[in-house]
């Protein structure tokens, strides 16, 4: 029986657009990681590329750089969820007994404006523009505040609190503080979502080193225990995100959230009460509402009335995307999961200055996306 | 000799598109779960079973939700070259099942629970000659 899996090493390359190949974004977060586990590329059993918009054989093209080795290297490809479904199958690897060593890489470069409708859409949806990733959440949005009495100002707060986070992170995109004004003066992209309180595709890498329990010891490293990690996909009519043509309106099943939140606390053997601060999918700001509910911050049809209370900021009882979330950093898609691992796991070191939450001992990181692919890790130290 | 016509996706409708006022959506009823799938398929998408019925959907649905889509949308999009934003909802249609659809009414005047009624529509020529029918939804009455 294989012990515990550990985080012994992350780093990351900043989200932004830059003037750099795909190769250099990925192999300098990579390196970063392996410089930080104080391990060498040549000492990896297996290495993972989470990608969702680069070329076949991307995990190979970027890892190269580090020199050629022979171990497995598998892209893996989830939507939004894909460094979760990366960082997983390493865990599994490492559990199974097979490595005691493996890297997992994110990587991603995007061009500016809506993402290629071809990668996610049908033909047919595409020409009649039901196309547009963000009308789906913004769909959520307008049912949410239609049953629960949510606002365009409780939306709004999110992306305030997000976009004020992210002045004290200097891997964000942005790093710029905007007023309530700003925000709900901006244009709308799809009613009720505005353009500062909606995430951008760009550029960016991130990595760990993950190692059995054992291997951890035998290299003197001090790890982050991954306490529990899941992936799934939403079931039968449970989450109309893209690309979804319909739903039944007799069957409401549980969505991804919820149904994978369940599993990683089982596995974790904790409860919400228990994680100290989270990394959520603010793909746009209505989705972060929606998350404390699902995530269980609070209940059902109450996520605008916690964004109201403060409990979410930094320096509050749940602090949630102290990072300055997906809406200041921007989510090169591959990468975004794991810039929420490395974040997490510099917050349980204590490293993360002005955004630090005091004391965290456990921490949860979530991403959601097309086809309701989901997945969460839990960090603990 | 009018134009020969195609549906913008296979199974999508029910009836001959050669009458459009006697076209509607078309759906698969499973004789399993009992949960009806948009369009005429091979198989039930909630519990894979393949004895499935062919059934009519209603012209009549009911707004579950909506956004409207302020900026023209990426890729292949084949909406009027003068881009002007438009609704996007989830139309509840017999109890049974909510379709994701193009809404024609002015989006300003969108509200959930709204009435409103299936519009099949010429869309476009194809590269063959063959007129591509598509759907939309109108405000019920207009």
């Amino acid at each position: 029986m294989v012990g515990d899996v550990y985080i012994i090493g992350a780093g990351m390359h900043s989200f932004g657009r830059f003037d750099k190949s795909y190769e250099q974004i990925g192999s300098e977060a990579a390196a970063l990681a392996l410089k930080d586990a104080g391990v060498q590329w040549r000492d990896i059993q297996s290495a993972f590329m989470a990608r969702m918009y680069l070329p076949a054989t991307s995990g190979p093209r970027i890892l190269r750089k580090l020199g050629s080795t022979d171990i497995s290297i598998i892209d893996v490809e989830a939507a939004c969820a894909s460094g979760g479904a990366a960082l997983r199958q390493a865990v599994l690897a490492i559990k199974s007994g097979d490595v005691d060593l493996a890297l997992v890489c994110g990587t991603e470069k995007m061009p500016r404006g809506f993402m290629d409708p071809s990668m996610i859409y049908s033909p047919w949806q595409v020409e009649l523009g039901i196309s547009q990733n963000p009308s789906y959440w913004a769909m959520r949005a307008m049912r949410h505040m239609h049953e629960y009495g949510t606002t365009e100002e409780q939306i709004a707060k999110v992306a305030y609190k997000n976009h004020k986070n992210s002045v004290h992170n200097p891997h964000a995109m942005y790093q710029k503080e905007f007023s309530m004004e700003q925000i709900l003066g901006s244009t709308l992209v799809c009613d009720p979502i505005r353009l500062l309180e909606i995430c951008a595709p760009n550029d960016g890498a991130a990595a760990v080193i993950v190692a059995s329990e054992k291997k951890m010891r035998q290299l003197g490293a001090k790890g982050i225990r991954i306490a529990g990690i899941s992936h799934s996909i939403s079931r039968y009519s449970s989450d109309f995100r893209c690309p979804a043509e319909s739903m039944s309106a007799r069957i409401d099943n549980a969505g991804p959230t919820e149904v994978t939140a369940r599993r990683v606390y089982e596995a974790a053997g904790i409860g919400v009460e228990d994680v100290d601060c989270f990394e959520v999918q603010d793909t746009d700001a209505f989705c972060e509402i929606e998350l404390y509910e699902e995530l269980g911050l609070c209940p059902v049809g109450e996520g605008g009335r916690l964004i109201d209370g403060g409990e979410v900021e930094i320096g509050g009882k749940t602090p949630v995307n102290m990072s300055g979330g997906l809406i200041s950093k921007g989510e090169p898609i591959g990468a975004s999961h794991l810039g929420q691992v490395v974040e997490l796991v510099e917050q349980l070191r204590g490293n993360c200055g002005p955004r630090q939450v005091k004391g965290a001992k456990v921490a949860l990181a979530h991403v959601l996306g097309a086809g309701g692919n989901c997945a969460i890790t839990i960090l603990s130290r | 000799m009018a134009a020969e016509r195609i549906a913008i996706k296979d199974g999508l409708f029910a009836g001959s598109l050669e009458r459009l006022d006697e076209v509607h959506l078309a759906g698969s009823r499973c004789g399993a779960c009992e949960e009806t799938s948009l369009g005429v398929t091979s198989s039930c998408s909630n519990c894979g079973d393949e004895n499935l019925s062919p059934v009519v959907l209603g012209d009549a649905g009911t707004l579950y939700t909506y956004t409207v889509v302020r900026h023209r949308p990426p890729g292949n999009y084949q909406g009027p070259a003068d881009f002007k934003p438009f609704g996007l909802g989830l139309v509840e249609i017999d109890n049974v099942i909510r379709v994701m659809a193009p809404l024609s009414t002015d989006p300003e005047r969108l509200q959930i629970g709204m009435q409103l009624k299936f519009h099949p529509y010429v869309l476009r020529t194809n590269e063959k000659g063959e007129e591509v029918i598509a759907f939309t939804y109108d405000a019920a009455g207009e």
